[in-house]
């Protein structure tokens, strides 16, 4: 599994990250990304069609809200790429606390695939949190 | 021939009331038409400096030819008015073109963006993120002097940003609006005598140093309504029909190519863009991001303006 930090712009060079699959497969966990700039978008869909022409199965872990974002924006940036688990915006009714939280996509599938958020409770309060986005919107990505 | 006034169309009278009321605040004469078709009758007869249109007016046939017509007898700038019901049309109205003014929050949100969207037209008064922030406001300023001095630019806003209480998400917004502007600004906002943009071929990572002509002016601040990002170039190459070319882009959402992608992304990354343009002297561009309410109670679209000043 390769680990990818910081921000993904002009100078990632993504498609590199290629050449490091095993046995055709490459796990990016993406928890450390802190945002993705157009010149990435393009830099990370070169990378995804590079994966679809080699046969290289990518599956992405911890997909930060950012990379939801371009996801959702960007049907191309999805490529073929499998979301095992992804960040969402939560927030609290009780304390207004807002937390992005990981969701296990394999495990909460059937949920999702209805729309549903996981529940969550409030690290401060003991509340449960709301899911803080429209959820047919947040969740588009994973319809491809 | 009548003296100067603000038209309306809109089929909803309640509406059209609140927007009458909204903009009589001016001091211009409001006139109100129920669809195009009277609006194009009144026309004959109207010199409006400003029209406002209801976002169903949209899918009318005779949309273009309202639009011909309001241009013909001098309205300077069309607002467009987008309901939670025309929403899914948005892609149809960005496509027409000629929308230079599209605002589609409900009410208060719609008086606000109302009211200084036709108060910066009638009097010709643009630039200045301050017009969209409370009294008192403090704007941080710095001024790009390398090129890439963008990065870390954007990484102390977004740290700042965060230091004052607002959200990783709008953090992350902030981080994306600020690099697009900023990267647009030092590299495709330079044109030669020729209007060849000499910059936009360079790496974007290389390093550029900026002498006075070239550099750019960041400044940003939030009011606990906006976060208000705003970002000045001195050439003011940036036209009306290459941002609304740009704000259309379909291909961005299915290929994420095309020229205009960071605009395009800066658009969909906002709650409204402003580009205040001084053709051939200065572009700006101001991102505001609605810090008040939680993301799912945002409208899902934003707002936009094209103001280019009167030469």
């Amino acid at each position: 599994m390769l680990v990818i930090k910081g921000a993904i712009d002009e100078s990632a060079g993504l498609s590199a990250l290629l050449e490091r699959a095993q046995d055709r497969r490459l796990v990016l966990d993406l928890g450390g990304v802190t945002f993705i700039n157009s010149l990435g978008v393009r830099d990370w869909i070169r990378m995804q069609a590079g994966a679809q022409r080699a046969g290289i199965a990518i599956e992405l872990r911890k997909v930060v809200e950012p990379l939801i974002h371009q996801l959702n924006m960007i049907i191309a940036t999805r490529g073929a790429a499998r979301v095992t688990s992804f960040f969402a915006p939560y927030a609290c009714d009780g304390c207004g606390r807002e937390d992005s939280l990981l969701i296990d996509a394999v495990a909460h599938a059937q949920g999702l695939a209805k729309l549903e958020p996981p529940a969550m409770t409030c690290a401060e309060c003991g509340a449960q949190m709301e899911f803080n986005d429209f959820p047919e919107r947040y969740f588009s990505f994973l319809s491809v | 021939m009548r003296a100067p006034s603000i038209l309306i169309v809109h089929p909803d009278h309640k509406t059209q009331r609140t927007v009458q009321r909204v903009l009589g605040a001016t001091g211009y004469r409001i006139d109100v038409a129920d669809d195009l078709g009277q609006g194009v009758r009144l026309l004959a007869h109207l010199e409006p400096v400003l029209v406002v249109v209801d976002g169903s007016a949209m899918s009318s046939p005779s949309v273009k030819q309202f639009f011909t017509v309001a241009k013909a007898r001098g309205a300077e700038s069309c607002m467009t008015l987008v309901g939670a019901a025309q929403l899914e049309q948005m892609s149809r109205i960005l496509g027409l073109g000629a929308v230079t003014n599209l605002l589609v929050h409900p009410m208060p949100v719609l008086g606000e963006e109302l009211t200084i969207t036709a108060q910066k037209l009638l009097r010709s008064d643009l630039f200045g993120a301050e017009k969209y922030l409370l009294w008192g406001t403090k704007l941080n300023a710095t001024t790009l002097t390398q090129a890439s001095q963008r990065s870390q630019l954007v990484g102390e806003l977004a740290e700042q940003v965060r230091g004052r209480g607002q959200s990783a998400r709008v953090a992350s917004m902030a981080m994306l609006v600020t690099d697009e502007l900023l990267s647009n600004a030092v590299h495709n906002a330079p044109i030669d005598a020729a209007g060849r943009r000499y910059r936009a071929e360079l790496a974007r990572d290389g390093e550029l140093a900026l002498d006075v002509r070239h550099q750019v002016a960041l400044r940003w601040g939030c009011d606990g309504r906006y976060l208000a990002i705003e970002v000045t170039d001195l050439f003011g190459s940036l036209d009306r029909d290459t941002i609304l070319r740009a704000l259309v882009q379909n291909d961005v959402k299915t290929s994420g190519s095309g020229a205009g992608m960071g605009i395009a992304l800066t658009y969909r990354s906002c709650d409204h863009l402003v580009f205040n343009l001084a053709p051939g002297k200065r572009t700006e561009v101001i991102a505001l991001i609605d810090v008040r309410f939680p993301h799912s109670e945002r409208v899902p679209a934003s707002s936009y303006n094209v103001f280019v000043e009167r030469s």
